[in-house]
Order: C-alpha cells, then sequence, then structure tokens
C-alpha cells in the first residue's frame, strides 16, 4: 500500500479488500472520501508534479485503473496532453493527436463519455489506427470522459487499463468526479496562472468548482461572450482571472459585471497558445 | 375563489401538462412554475432549487431577477430552509423569519436585507427521492393559507413529474441524469441572457423575455436555442431583431 500513502490524509480509514487480486489490492472508499481524496490531489503540493499530473496519478491510485492523461482541447484553438500519471499514459494521449482520432478526440466532440471497453474486439471499429497502436502499447480499455468548464468541453480525461472491461461503479463515479476537478487544471492553463485555482485542500477544491457554479457568474460569463466574441470557457477564465488579481470572489465580480460597473478589457492576459509539445 | 384566479389556476396546470406531453424544457417549465406561484399564491417572490449529484442544491428557477433575491436563493446551498427541507424530505414553515436568526444566521438576514418576513419551502419529491425544493418568499410574518400551501405542493409535485416526464419508473440514475441536464440547461440559458443583454442593452428578465418570445414563435425548446447562441451557430441579433421589428 506504500504507493497509496501519499495520496491523501483520508486513506487511514482505507480498507484493503481481501477478496480482491491479490497481486492487486484496490481501495474501497465510499463517495465522500473518494471526492476529498481525490480533491486532495488536486491540492497537493508536489514540485515535480503540475496539478493535472498530480490528478491523473491519483486516478490511479484511488480508481481501477492503469493509467490516466488529461487532454485538452481549447475551443478549437490549441490542442494537447495537461497531465498524465506517466510516459506511457502521455504517449496514449499523444497518439490521437498524431492519429487525429480516438475516444478522446470523440468525447470532446459530442461532451459525452466514451468507452471503448476493448480495442481488440473486431467490432471496435471507431478508431483503426490509434486503437492498434494502443493495443501495441499494451493497452486494451480506455475511457474518455468529457471536463466541461461553463457549459463548454475544452478536454477529456482519459482512463486507460491493460484488461478489457467496463468501467463500472466507484471507478466511473471516481472518474467523473475527476473529470470535474479537473476543470481547475484547465483554468489554470488557460490563463497561464496556477495561483487561481491554487487551493489547500479537498475540499477547497470543490468549494472553488461550486463557487462558479452561480448564476450571476453564468450570466457575466455570457455577457462577456457578447462583448469580447470568446467562448463560455474563454470568458469564465477572463472573469475568474480578474476576480482574482483585485481580490474578489467570482460572484463579486460577476455581479458588478451584470450589474454594467465592470467592463473587463478585450487584452486581459490569458493563454490560448499551443499546450504542451503538441498542437 | 375568483374568476381571475380560477383561470390563472387553470392555466398553470394546463402549461405543466402541455409540457409533458409536447417535450418538456425544463427549466422553461420550472421557471413558468415560479411565476405562478407569485401570481396564485400569496407569496412575493418563489424559487426553486434542484441537488445535483453530490448533493449540492443549484436555483433553477427564480420568479426574479433581483439580485438580493437570487443570492438569498444561493445562500441556501450553505443554510436555510430551503437545505433543511431537501435533507428531510418534508415542508418547512417559517412564519417570522426573524426568530431564526441563530438557526439560519446569513440567510435571515439576506432575507431580511430583500424585505421578506416569512418564508416556506415544499419538498420536490419523486416517492422516497428527493430532487431539490420550492422556496416561497412573504413580506409579511404569518402563515400561508392552508389553500395556498396545498396548492405550492401540488405545482411542486406536478413539476416533480415533468422532470423526469417519459421516465414513469426512473431509478437514481436516471433522475440524476435528468436533473443534471437540467442544471446544464440552466448554465446555457443564463450564458444567453447575458449574451442579449449585453448584445441588446437589455436587463435580464427583458433577456429571457427575448429569449423565450423567440423559442415559442419559432416552435423550438428555450434549451436549444441558448445552446445554439453560445455555441455561436445563432447569432444574438437574429433574437434581438426579432423582438423589436422596424417602425414602419
Amino acid at each position: 500500500m506504500a504507493r497509496v500513502a501519499s495520496c491523501s490524509g483520508t486513506l487511514a480509514a482505507v480498507i484493503a479488500d481481501p477478496s480482491a487480486d491479490p497481486f492487486r489490492r484496490f481501495l474501497i472508499l465510499s463517495h465522500a472520501e473518494l471526492r476529498i481524496s481525490l480533491g486532495a490531489a488536486v491540492a497537493g503540493s508536489d514540485p515535480a508534479l503540475s496539478m493535472a499530473d498530480r490528478l491523473c496519478h491519483a486516478c490511479v491510485h484511488l480508481l481501477e485503473v492503469d493509467g490516466a492523461a488529461i487532454s485538452v482541447m481549447l475551443e478549437g484553438l490549441s490542442q494537447g496532453t495537461a497531465g498524465s500519471s506517466g510516459e506511457l499514459s502521455r504517449q496514449l494521449d499523444e497518439l490521437q493527436f498524431t492519429f487525429g482520432e480516438g475516444p478522446c478526440t470523440d468525447a470532446v466532440r459530442h461532451g459525452e463519455p466514451v468507452m471503448a471497453e476493448n480495442l481488440a474486439n473486431a467490432a471496435e471499429q471507431r478508431w483503426p489506427a490509434y486503437a492498434g497502436s494502443a493495443l501495441g502499447l499494451g493497452i486494451r480499455a480506455v475511457y474518455a470522459l468529457p471536463i466541461n468548464l461553463a457549459n463548454s468541453c475544452v478536454g477529456a480525461l482519459d482512463l486507460y487499463r491493460h484488461k478489457p472491461g467496463p468501467l463500472e461503479g466507484d471507478s466511473l463515479v471516481g472518474g467523473l468526479m475527476a473529470a470535474e476537478l479537473a476543470e481547475l487544471p484547465l483554468m489554470a492553463l488557460m490563463s497561464a496562472n496556477a495561483d487561481l485555482v491554487a487551493v489547500a485542500d479537498g475540499e477547497e477544491a470543490w468549494d472553488h468548482l461550486a463557487a462558479l457554479a452561480r448564476v450571476e457568474v453564468y450570466q457575466a460569463t455570457g455577457m462577456l461572450m457578447g462583448q469580447l466574441g470568446v467562448g463560455p470557457a474563454d470568458a469564465l477564465v477572463r472573469l475568474r482571472a480578474h476576480a482574482f488579481a483585485h481580490g474578489l470572489t467570482a460572484s463579486e465580480a460577476a455581479w458588478l459585471i451584470v450589474g454594467r460597473q465592470l467592463v473587463l478589457e478585450p487584452d486581459e492576459p490569458r493563454n490560448l497558445g499551443p499546450i504542451g509539445g503538441v498542437s | 375563489m375568483s374568476d381571475d384566479r380560477e383561470h390563472a389556476l387553470t392555466q398553470a396546470f394546463v402549461s405543466i401538462a402541455n409540457s409533458m406531453v409536447d417535450g418538456v424544457d425544463v427549466v422553461d417549465l420550472l421557471t413558468g412554475l415560479t411565476t405562478d406561484c407569485v401570481r396564485l399564491l400569496n407569496v412575493a417572490s418563489a424559487g426553486l432549487l434542484l441537488a445535483d449529484a453530490h448533493g449540492v442544491l443549484h436555483v433553477l428557477a427564480a420568479s426574479s431577477e433581483r439580485t438580493r433575491d437570487l443570492e438569498m436563493f444561493q445562500l441556501q446551498r450553505d443554510q436555510g430552509p430551503c437545505l433543511d427541507c431537501y435533507r428531510t424530505g418534508a415542508a418547512i414553515d417559517v412564519e417570522d423569519l426573524s426568530a431564526q436568526a441563530e438557526r439560519w444566521p446569513q440567510f435571515v438576514q439576506a432575507a431580511a436585507d430583500a424585505g421578506f418576513a416569512s418564508v416556506h419551502a415544499v419538498p420536490m419529491r419523486l416517492r422516497e427521492t428527493v430532487l431539490g425544493a420550492l422556496n416561497l418568499f412573504r413580506t409579511e410574518v404569518g402563515p400561508l393559507g392552508a389553500g395556498d400551501r396545498d396548492l405550492a405542493q401540488a405545482l411542486a409535485h406536478v413539476a416533480s413529474i415533468a422532470l423526469v416526464a417519459d421516465k414513469a419508473a426512473a431509478d437514481r440514475e436516471t433522475i440524476n441524469q435528468q436533473l443534471q441536464t437540467a442544471l446544464t440547461s440552466r448554465i446555457a440559458i443564463e450564458q444567453a441572457k447575458g449574451i442579449l443583454a449585453q448584445l441588446g442593452g437589455l436587463d435580464m428578465d427583458q433577456a429571457f423575455a427575448v429569449l423565450r418570445r423567440y423559442a415559442r414563435d419559432h416552435n423550438l425548446r428555450l434549451t436549444d436555442v441558448a445552446q445554439h447562441l453560445t455555441s455561436r451557430e445563432m447569432a444574438a441579433s437574429e433574437l434581438l431583431q426579432a423582438a423589436s421589428p422596424p417602425r414602419p
């Protein structure tokens, strides 16, 4: 269990399931614990890893998957790998950019989870080039969960397994939670400011997301979209960045915008350039 | 019951029934429900909060765009009668808010700031599953009349059924999906209101009216029009022009 110890303080409560495969002891966490443990990964401070990397590592520790990567596709402007649990996952993620096809690409395009439970199945013909290469790297199953920011799909969390089979139960629940948390590193990427989404613990990570899920934030995001001609995610990131720079909450900044007491300039800092090694 | 009220009441149930048959746009339906509450019941403001998969309450519909009203509804993510009603599944009547300052300090303050003296929350339920709550605010202290209370609960029940309209045997997962769809659709609608408010120089009430009118005139779902606007498949100018035809 050593590899798990660094992941979260709540793991003291973790129980190893004796009925599990003796070579792979997986964790049984309540959904509330899973929520906080995944959040804690985002809050962690390992200087060697980015927030996106830490979230991917947490997926491998906490969910029954062998690898994880976060792809970013910013409203058609740039794409790349924002984070991964390791070199294999990064390679797998980049395959889809190389071939221009894959579960993640489809998940982002349609804004829905895409489950490839068995890439070796003859009936699986959705991504022939991608599937061939992924199989060559020893991967049998890929699950791509969309990451939505301001109701706009800006990327996907890809989970990988060496063995075929469905992503279900707690792994699915946890994967969906992680895809929500992945909004935070993607906001940091888009604003080129990691401090924007810095959180102290797992609870704060979720509070941070809840602070954006407010009527006035949606309305102000829309006003910025109209004013600046940008997409929803970009508009939200600008709002959040302005609030951060001026010591306001997202809600306070949003009310000012809705009340027409605050107008953001078109050139507020942001980052829409290529991300990672691939673009 | 006056003829006017009886007519309005009939209309409220007819529109809910029709929306179930025609394919419901949840936000449109529930916004109508909150305005019906204000029109039909002796209440000044109504808001409807639905829970997401994490049990966090979100404002899905409100009869008013007033900042203070929205804040009051949103505060109940953390405390207040709506949250308690959601957690217990039972209606809550607070006939004098000022007496509850210790129980819900921030909420009572926000409600007082907004000019309200009493509040009532009725649950939205599907059998044992609580979906959220309907919140009714009044400017005077005292009980909500028994007839009004029953009517509010009846409207909430019908709206709960409409939420999962064609899934009679809905399980928790299906219900969650429906709620998530409703919450997502709310995001698009608020964003679309913002776009129209910005480009048309409108306030949020007017922006919503433009959006709703366009959807109705073109026989489209409110959510679909909103999503077309936010994805820029449809230009805001088209809706704004339709709302204010050039003068002859």
